[in-house]
């Protein structure tokens, strides 16, 4: 009854998987549409200052708990025009000849369509679409077009309120609010463009303000959500993660967000985005882990995530792009999906008890995942590296089998070059060997062999108060444990680096360095008679 | 910097075992765990005077960030660069095919396409979810049970007068009304939702010869998609006489009036002849070309 031609919707389906050749195979690459300026090289400058200035708005933005984006698509369709376009959506049109366009527009006919073309190139313009909704009537005529029987007007209808909805203005955006019931409708349509264009509006339109997420989640975005995450199309997962992660990461998404859509049994689906294969796109996958990260910021309860399979998820796919990153499978962008993927593992393990996570860490190869993360991404993005190494903090404070896997896997050396490097990493690695140091002998005792002790009487030279504090804390640990410790690092000629310490200026680390020298190294120790404790 | 050995460990992993229950776990031995404590409190309070208490105070702890912990800076700023920075689309929608023009094949249809995509959404909106029984055409599986439900299945009103019937039109809502005036009122007060929902419609349309509503609907379309006397010229003449099955045109001449004009309306797909569905081969062609223009 519902549908007889089904039998010719899988033919062009495939001759759809015929015409589309895949990419290189096995390489991890995100499909974006670079900017103009980007491929430009001699605009590269003036792209680069572009680009601080962005960061910087972003920062402020950030500080002030009001960091919300809107996304563009490409506009695929208008390729041909797209430049003249551009230039046009330069010089915007005047009151009266917006006016004259929407008038046309509102005539039916053959013409209609292509008058609404027009209107969709006119509404980049920022002041256009200020023009446009102050217009008579001009939102419930593009509505009522939405929402029309002409499928080619229904689709121009739905870019124009895309435009709109994009834009920077919030009393555009607010001006789109009567086709929300419209757009949550077409979202269980089968159009996958179609879908994914009204789950952009959607998600741009949520930035918006609480208000209208309040509106949207009582119009039930979140099961209209939760229906196209399950699609076989991957532009529709990604517009459908990018519009929940927009949801999720608001100031009020804790209180009125997270509950209604962890009731909703949405999480499974956004596990299920995270593919370990490379092939599957690397578009959706950056979405859902985003959700993923301000679901596990936002709620209390890990355990719950974290039995549906999320801690197994993430490790299995960093350990997939540790190993890809480590051969050199990927291409820039990768850093967007192992970034919120690690947020979520390292929140989950913090906020799970051990006993649940054992059955869902078994792989070991995460630990060396984790090292080759934070090795490779410490030029481009040192915050990476100090989020991976947090990572393997919350492993190494957890059950004791994670600190043994670090030396039986033969991580120390990894860590130890990594201890040079400043920005909270030294204080991370430093934090992760005190773990492994922690438990006693035996571990202290590899650590040693491992080459440990040399790398602490670097770190004690360092400047950073609290990387020396950290170190002699871990210094203490091994001295603690082993009297060898003791006499190398006397040979490494570490007793007047402690000695310089006991005249830092900074308490913490002047009591520490003495009470070092004063109980484990005494037999060492021929100067300290004349340097007394404080 | 990276070593080869841990791309050994993360590649060549066929002989080695991967279960950290291979891991042979070393003997723990945190015998000054116990004292710790104690002294992280000594220490604490009396700034390390005491000469015997130990300042050593490092204990292994799972760290929780929040959303907004100031480590998160740097990589939340990244992730707004790239949503800023223009756009998204998957390898395969960036490359358009374009094929020979065609025309749609449902008789009766013949829009022409130059692109597949473009023929799925027409597909999609028009003739996807397409009611055997009046042609009417929904945006969604749910909207075109609903329908179905409540416009064909002759059960319907018995049962409805019964037991609530009328399911919420909103995707994941499941609660069921007496009255199709109930629903609207809980689509408006619960979903917020507009009065003029398109896609709902009164009891009294339903009750009604059915056949009522697509005139109305006709009606209520143009009012809503153009207030300007002018426009019905064309675009009302051309639907009416795609919707054209017999009864239609029939009841909207016995004066369907614009009774309910602001009214919400069914849409339904006014390209399809009524009688398409049973296979009729010469059905197709013969409505097929009296559509074609």
């Amino acid at each position: 009854m519902k549908d007889e031609f089904y039998p010719y919707r899988k033919c062009i389906k495939f001759i759809k998987i015929i015409v589309f050749v895949r990419n290189k195979v096995g390489m991890w690459r995100l499909s974006v549409v670079r900017h103009k300026a980007r491929s430009d090289k001699s605009h590269l400058e003036e792209f680069k200052f572009k680009r601080r200035e962005q960061e910087r708005v972003l920062r402020q933005a950030r500080r002030d708990k009001q960091l919300v984006s809107k996304r563009l698509m490409q506009e695929d369709d208008e390729e041909d025009d797209d430049d003249g376009a551009m230039d046009t959506a330069a010089d915007v049109l005047s009151k009266e000849q917006v006016t004259e366009l929407f008038r046309r527009v509102q005539h039916s006919g053959e013409e209609r369509v292509n008058h609404l073309r027009t209107l969709r190139k006119a509404l980049r313009s920022p002041d256009t679409q200020l023009i446009f909704i102050k217009l008579e009537n001009s939102m419930q005529a593009l509505v009522g077009l939405l929402s029309g029987s002409n499928a080619h007007c229904q689709l121009e209808a739905a870019h124009c309120l895309f435009l709109l909805s994009h834009s920077p203005n919030p009393a555009t955006g607010l001006a789109c609010l009567p086709a929300t019931p419209y757009l949550l409708t077409y979202l269980c349509g089968q159009s996958d463009k179609f879908t994914a264009l009204c789950l952009y509006t959607l998600g741009n339109l949520c930035a918006e303000s609480e208000a209208v997420r309040e509106k949207l989640l009582a119009q039930g975005i979140v099961p209209a959500l939760t229906s196209c995450l399950q699609r076989h199309n991957l532009a529709v997962v990604e517009a459908a993660g990018f519009t929940l992660s927009q949801l999720l990461q608001t100031k009020d998404a804790a209180a009125n967000i997270v509950p209604p859509v962890l009731a909703s049994g949405l999480t499974l689906h956004l596990l299920a985005g995270l593919q370990p294969a490379p092939d599957y796109g690397m578009g959706a996958a950056i979405e859902c882990a985003w959700c993923l990260h301000y679901l596990v910021c936002s709620t209390a309860d890990s355990e719950t995530l974290s039995a549906l399979g999320a801690v197994s998820k993430c490790s299995s796919l960093l350990i997939t792009l540790g190993g890809a990153v480590a051969s050199g499978n990927t291409e820039e962008g990768v850093e967007l999906l192992v970034w919120p993927l690690l947020r979520a593992l390292g929140n989950l393990l913090s906020g799970c008890r051990s006993e649940g996570l054992q059955g869902q860490l078994r792989d070991s190869r995460l630990l060396p995942a984790l090292c080759v993360l934070a090795q490779a991404f410490l030029k481009p993005h040192p915050a990476l590296a100090r989020e991976s190494l947090w990572v393997l903090n919350n492993l190494t404070a957890g059950p004791s089998v994670f600190c043994s896997a670090v030396l039986f896997l033969n991580l120390v050396p990894a860590l130890i070059q990594l201890l040079p490097f400043s920005k909270g990493i030294n204080c991370m690695v430093l934090q992760v060997l005190g773990n492994v140091a922690y438990l006693g002998k035996e571990y202290c005792t590899q650590l040693s062999r491992a080459g440990l002790l040399p790398a602490l009487c670097a770190t004690l030279k360092m400047a950073d108060p609290e990387v020396v504090t950290l170190s002699l804390e871990v210094l203490a640990m091994m001295l603690t444990h082993s009297s060898e410790v003791a006499e190398e690092f006397t040979k490494l000629m570490g007793l007047p680096l402690l000695e310089a310490i006991q005249y830092n200026s900074q308490g913490e680390m002047r009591l520490r360095a003495s009470y070092i020298l004063d109980h484990y190294l005494t037999a060492h120790s021929q100067l300290k008679v004349d340097t007394p404790a404080l | 910097m990276l070593q080869p050995e841990l791309l050994r460990l993360l590649i060549q992993t066929d002989s080695v075992d991967t279960d950290i229950l291979a891991v042979p776990v070393l003997q723990v031995d945190t015998r000054p765990k116990e004292s710790n404590l104690e002294k992280l409190s000594r220490v604490c309070g009396d700034d390390g005077i005491d000469e015997t208490s130990s300042p050593l105070t490092f204990m292994p702890q799972q760290i929780r960030l929040n959303k907004d912990h100031e480590m998160f800076e740097d990589g939340d700023i990244h992730r707004h660069l790239y949503l800023q920075d223009v756009a998204t689309t998957t390898p395969e929608v960036s490359e358009t095919p374009t094929v020979s023009a065609f025309r749609c094949h449902i008789a009766g249809c013949s829009q022409l396409f130059d692109t597949l995509e473009g023929y799925e959404h027409h597909y999609s909106a028009l003739h996807r979810h397409v009611c055997s029984g009046c042609r009417r055409s929904f945006p969604s599986d749910r909207l075109l049970d609903i329908h179905i439900l409540e416009w064909h299945d002759s059960f319907f009103q018995i049962m409805a007068e019964k037991q609530s019937m009328y399911q919420c039109l909103v995707e994941g809502c499941d609660l069921k009304f007496k009255t199709s005036k109930e629903r609207r009122n809980h689509l408006i007060k619960t979903h917020r939702y507009p009065p003029d929902f398109r896609f709902d419609r009164s009891k009294k349309t339903k009750s009604r010869t059915e056949s009522k509503a697509p005139q109305k609907s006709e009606g209520s379309m143009e009012v809503s998609v153009a207030t300007l006397p002018a426009v019905s010229g064309p675009d009302a003449g051309e639907s009416m006489e795609f919707c054209a099955s017999g009864e239609t045109e029939r009841d909207s001449q016995s004066g369907a009036g614009p009774v309910q004009e602001e009214q919400p309306k069914p849409r339904y797909s006014h390209k399809v002849p009524h009688t398409i569905c049973f296979g009729q081969g010469s059905t197709r062609g013969f409505r097929g070309r009296r559509k074609r223009k």
